[in-house]
This record gives C-alpha cells, sequence and structure tokens, in this order.
C-alpha cells in the first residue's frame, strides 16, 4: 500500500498538470489534435502494456482490436442512428468479445506459437474489415461518422474528454498492477509452474489480460472514428501495431508509467520528423519506419527493461534529492 | 479439372516459395534458437538489388550474384553486430528485436528505392508454357527448380557434409558441440549467411513472377513464419511440407472463394490448426515451451 501512495503522490500531480494545461502551451488546432491522437494511442499502450509487460504475453495484432473497435463504433452510429456514446461502450464490448474468444482459443500457445497467432489475427481481421463490403465499406471505408457529441465537437473538448479517459485507464491499470490480480502476473510472467504451484489459475489470467487490452485498444478505436469521421481498413495493419509496440517497448514494458511516456516520446519524434520532412523533401520515404526500426533495436539491445525502469534506477544510484520522481522533462521541453 | 490442375500449380509455385523462407527461419533457429522476422527483408533486397544492379547495365546473372553475396554479407553483420548483442535473449525481446531489423531495413530500403514496384525481367522468355490443359509461365518453372535446388541442397549439406554435421551440433547441444571444438559463433554466424542467401535467391526468382518493391518482404516473411509454426517449429520437413500446404490453400481458396481473403484464408487455417495441435503438424524438433 505504502508504494501505492508514493507512486501517486509523486507523479499523479506533475502529470495532472501536463494534461490539464497542455493545451494552453501550445494553443494551435494543430498541436491539439496532435494530442488527441496521442492520447488515443496511450490508450491502446496502456492496454497493451498490461498484456505485454504484466501477463508476458506478446501481441503483435493490436491494431487488429483497435480496427475492430473503430469500426464498431462507426457502423452501428452510421447504419442503424444509435449515439455515438453507446457506439462507443460498444466498441469497447465487442473487441473485448473478439480478444475472449482468441484468447480462449490460443491459450495453450506461448513463445513464438503465440506470436504468429497473434499476427495472423491480426491479419485476417484487417482483411476482413477490407473485404466484408457491405457493412464497413470495404476499401472505401465509412464517411461521415458523427463527432461524440456535447463538447466532443471542439478540438479542446476533444482532448480533455480523451486524457480524461486515458486518466481514468491511468489509474486503473496502476490499481491494479498493485492489487492482488498484478502480483498474480507477475508471478506468471517470472513462472507459470510456480504461479500454478501457488493456486494462480494461469490459463484465466493471461485471458483477462487478453481481454482488458483488447477493450482498451477498443475503446480508443471508437474514439478514433468519432474523431476522424472517416475510416478505412488502411491504419489497422502490421504498421500501427508495430508503433503500438514501439510505444510500449520504449517507456518499458513492465510500467504502466512508461507506457504513457513511451507513447509521448514517439509522438514527439513523429512531429519532429513531419517538421523535417518539410525542410528536407528527401525525407518523404518511410522514414519513420526507419527510426522505430532502430529504436527497437537500440532499446532491445541496451535497455531491454525500457526506459523508465533504467532512468529509475539510475536515479535510485545517484541518490538525488528527487529520488524516484521520473518524470519527462526533456520531452515537456520538446513540445514546448 | 483443368481449372483445380491451374489452382495447384499456382499454388506450388507460391508454397515453394514459403518453404524456402522457412527453411530460411529454421536455419537460424535451430543453431541460435532466434526467430529472425527480418527473413522475409532477404527476399525483398534479393529482388531490389538486382533490380538496381541490372539498371546498372551489369548482366543478369552477375547482378544476381552480387545480390546474394551482398544480401549474405547483410545477414551476416545483423547477426554479429545486433542480435549477437542482444542483452536479453527471452523470446519477447528477441521477435522484437528482429521486427526492428525489418523495420529497419523496410524503411531504408523505401528511402533508396521510393514506394514504386519495380519489375525483374524473367530469366527466359514470357511466353508461358503449356502442360495438358494447364499453362504455366517459365519462371514458374524456374522458382520451381530453384525451391527443389535450395531444398536439396541445404538437406545435403546437413546430412552429408562435416560442416552440416557441425551445425546439428550445436543445435542439439551448444556447450557439448564448443568441447567438441566447434565454434558455436560462427555457426550463427553461417546460419545467417545461409538463410541470407537462400532468401536472396528466393527473392530474385520470384521478382519476375510478380512485382518487386520495398514492402513485399513483410507479407513474404510472416507466411514463412507461418509455414514454420504450422509445420512445427525447428522440423525442416514440417516446415517444407507446411509451405506447400499453405501456397496450396492459398491459390485454391483465390479460386474457390475469393481472391481478397486468400491471405486471410491461410492465416485461419493455421490458428485452427494450432487449436489442433499447438506444436504444430509434425511435432516440434525441440524440447521445450513455444520453443524454448
Amino acid at each position: 500500500m505504502e508504494s501505492k501512495y508514493r507512486n501517486f503522490s509523486k507523479k499523479t500531480i506533475p502529470y495532472a498538470l501536463l494534461v490539464l494545461f497542455a493545451p494552453f502551451i501550445l494553443t494551435d488546432d494543430y498541436y491539439h489534435s496532435v494530442m488527441v491522437v496521442a492520447g488515443m494511442h496511450a490508450i491502446v499502450v496502456l492496454g497493451l502494456c498490461l498484456v505485454m509487460g504484466l501477463a508476458g504475453q506478446i501481441s503483435l495484432g493490436q491494431a487488429a482490436f483497435w480496427g475492430i473497435g473503430a469500426y464498431t463504433s462507426a457502423v452501428l452510429t452510421t447504419k442503424y442512428g444509435i449515439p455515438p456514446i453507446a457506439g462507443l461502450v460498444a466498441a469497447a464490448i465487442i473487441p473485448g468479445l473478439f480478444a475472449f474468444v482468441l484468447a480462449r482459443a490460443i491459450a495453450g500457445l506461448q513463445g513464438y506459437y503465440l506470436a504468429m497467432a497473434t499476427l495472423a489475427f491480426g491479419y485476417i481481421v484487417q482483411i476482413g474489415i477490407g473485404e466484408w463490403e457491405s457493412v464497413t465499406g470495404g476499401a472505401n471505408g465509412i464517411i461521415g461518422i458523427p463527432p461524440i457529441g456535447f463538447f466532443g465537437e471542439s478540438e479542446l473538448g476533444m482532448y480533455y474528454l480523451v486524457w480524461g479517459i486515458v486518466t481514468i485507464l491511468l489509474i486503473f491499470s496502476l490499481n491494479l498492477v498493485h492489487s492482488r490480480v498484478g502480483r498474480a502476473y507477475r508471478a506468471i510472467h517470472k513462472s507459470e509452474i510456480a504461479a500454478t504451484s501457488m493456486g494462480i489459475n494461469v490459463r484465466q489470467f493471461k485471458l483477462s489480460a487478453f481481454v482488458v487490452g483488447g477493450m482498451f485498444a477498443g475503446i480508443s478505436g471508437g474514439l478514433y472514428a468519432h474523431y476522424m469521421g472517416i475510416l478505412d481498413p488502411q491504419p489497422f495493419g502490421l504498421h500501427e501495431s508495430i508503433l503500438f509496440i514501439t510505444m510500449v517497448v520504449i517507456g518499458g514494458m513492465t510500467n504502466v508509467w512508461g507506457a504513457l511516456i513511451g507513447t509521448i516520446i514517439i509522438e514527439v519524434i513523429r512531429e519532429v520528423l513531419i517538421a523535417l520532412s518539410h525542410v528536407i523533401p528527401e525525407l518523404k520515404g518511410d522514414i519513420d519506419t526507419i527510426v522505430y526500426g532502430a529504436i527497437l533495436i537500440l532499446i532491445m539491445m541496451f535497455m531491454p527493461e525500457g526506459l523508465v525502469p533504467r532512468i529509475r534506477a539510475v536515479y535510485a544510484k545517484s541518490k538525488a534529492s528527487k529520488a524516484g520522481d521520473v518524470q519527462p522533462k526533456p520531452e515537456r521541453g520538446e513540445v514546448a | 479439372m483443368a481449372e483445380l490442375l491451374q489452382y495447384v500449380a499456382n499454388g506450388l509455385v507460391s508454397g515453394g516459395i514459403y518453404a524456402i523462407v522457412a527453411i530460411g527461419f529454421i536455419t537460424i533457429y535451430n543453431v541460435s534458437k532466434v526467430i529472425n522476422m527480418a527473413q522475409g527483408e532477404f527476399l525483398m533486397l534479393g529482388g531490389m538489388i538486382t533490380v538496381t544492379l541490372i539498371s546498372m547495365n551489369i548482366p543478369y546473372a552477375g547482378a544476381a550474384i552480387l545480390a546474394i553475396l551482398l544480401v549474405t554479407i547483410l545477414g551476416i553483420l545483423i547477426q554479429k553486430y545486433i542480435i549477437a548483442n542482444a542483452k536479453n535473449a527471452n523470446p519477447i525481446s528477441l521477435i522484437i528485436l528482429t521486427i526492428g531489423v525489418s523495420t529497419l531495413i523496410r524503411g531504408v530500403a523505401s528511402l533508396l528505392w521510393g514506394k514504386d514496384p519495380f519489375a525483374l525481367p524473367p530469366l527466359t522468355s514470357n511466353d508461358p508454357v503449356a502442360f495438358g490443359g494447364i499453362t504455366v509461365a517459365q519462371q514458374s518453372i524456374w522458382v520451381i527448380l530453384s525451391v527443389l535446388l535450395i531444398l536439396f541442397g541445404l538437406w545435403y549439406l546437413m546430412d552429408k557434409t562435416m560442416l552440416g554435421k557441425k551445425i546439428n551440433a550445436c543445435s542439439v547441444n551448444t556447450l557439448a558441440a564448443r568441447l567438441m571444438g566447434i565454434s558455436p559463433v560462427k555457426m550463427t554466424m553461417l546460419s545467417f549467411a545461409i538463410s541470407a542467401a537462400t532468401g536472396a535467391v528466393a527473392g530474385i526468382v520470384i521478382a519476375p513472377l510478380s512485382v518487386t518493391s520495398y514492402d513485399v518482404g513483410a507479407l513474404l516473411g510472416i507466411k514463412g513464419f507461418a509455414a514454420v509454426i504450422l509445420g512445427g517449429l525447428g522440423n525442416p520437413i514440417g516446415a517444407t511440407v507446411a509451405g506447400f500446404l499453405l501456397g496450396l490453400l492459398e491459390s485454391l481458396g483465390a479460386g474457390y472463394v475469393s481472391s481478397g481473403l486468400k491471405d486471410a484464408i491461410a492465416f485461419l487455417v493455421l490458428i485452427v490448426a494450432l487449436l489442433i495441435k499447438p506444436s504444430g503438424l509434425f511435432g516440434e524438433r525441440s524440447v521445450g515451451k513455444g520453443g524454448l
């Protein structure tokens, strides 16, 4: 319990201040939209962090759940006229069900088999979205998805809505990590056999991690659909799944704050690259994939635990006055 | 009937390629327990470098050989400077690391060559050959021949030569191999070299059948990985059979169900197969969970 409170007090205040006032530091509408999308990514990455970091299950198809969520809400609101809020609820439930079925099916798989199964699932979903024209509009996609409503109309309203949801899910994740459930996950991560012998139902825990991860991604997808107003199958493939993995890996797979910080780092890098490509037109290629690839390689080679745990270790060593406070100041500087 | 035969013929061609990619995966995996997700990128590079060299007026054969050499060197460099230095050798980290390598190569390729597709001329003429009711592109015959040649070559190397025995010794028991004076480091490097070279050859022979571009590697790599998993991790014969099986399934699925769904069909079959037999259709060669 002690550690939980320390966690909260040290990081919550800077986090809350940053979330509340970021739109006023960067008042440009363009940056607001970047922050909105960053928040949506953060939701997916939080879920992926629970799947990969907590339960130690690799998921190479997280973008599929994101896509299922987006299309669920989009189809329900455009074709059946249900209100967007109900659409969002469905966007959490339907991907959760998909995740449940998938996890039930592949619960016995480990290591490379699990990696392949999630990869295959990601492809199946993306192709399915592209081919099921009567529902998803196929390659043309869906247009005219209504905005969320009440305050989701404006860029700023959407920002507070998305980051409000990020905050709720962040608190949920932190509580989960520091609860009995979180300890059970860590036990599974360390040794499944030992965990089983302590009476932990490994299968059930793995399953629930997948379901929670799928639901997070689905909520984010629903928000994305209403925010964009249009959808096509293109963004829900491997490229995006790798992006989410990069985000979760850079911050530190086993760390909830790391998931958030990793997302922000990558978003900042993306914006820097976009700004650069305006200056240097030669960089119009997939310069971002080069950067993701390089980040994945460097992190896995030199600090597989990720940035946040690493920084924390350095802090603990140096016994600085602000021990343990790993609020990422450089990014704030960069964004501003 | 003629239709069916045609689909089978097409399926054997793509299946052969998946088998080659799968064998590439297994060559590396059996020595070092690494699944190299950048395997598909070796195919892409083989095709793209050959196209580039031909455009520099280097003759076809020379361009192909040079491309294979360059890709082989790259494979060795990846092993030596990236994979060998990975601190944390759990499967999640290794998968992420090699996904990083593959992403990086793809990104660099997009900068070098742009996103447009390139065409590689076929080895022989463009005229298709007719075999009693089915027509096959001449290049497809070359593909099948190369596949058989590579499979035979690898079998011969692994089963009949001293070098193959050394590689096998490392995959059975690294420590014992080292005690016998075999260098596991060298063998691992060699496995990457073999894998990169076979990948490049496959990339060159299939490039004329379809266009080649910076991003053809991803899907080919994943199909090859699917064959590895379907056949049973570390089982070369299983992977070969599974590769052909996936190719046939896709071709039949594209013909009889829907061409848009052909990739989804292969992956769906894979997931169903894993439900029935979690360690692949033909069993693993390694002992352990998920190949560790």
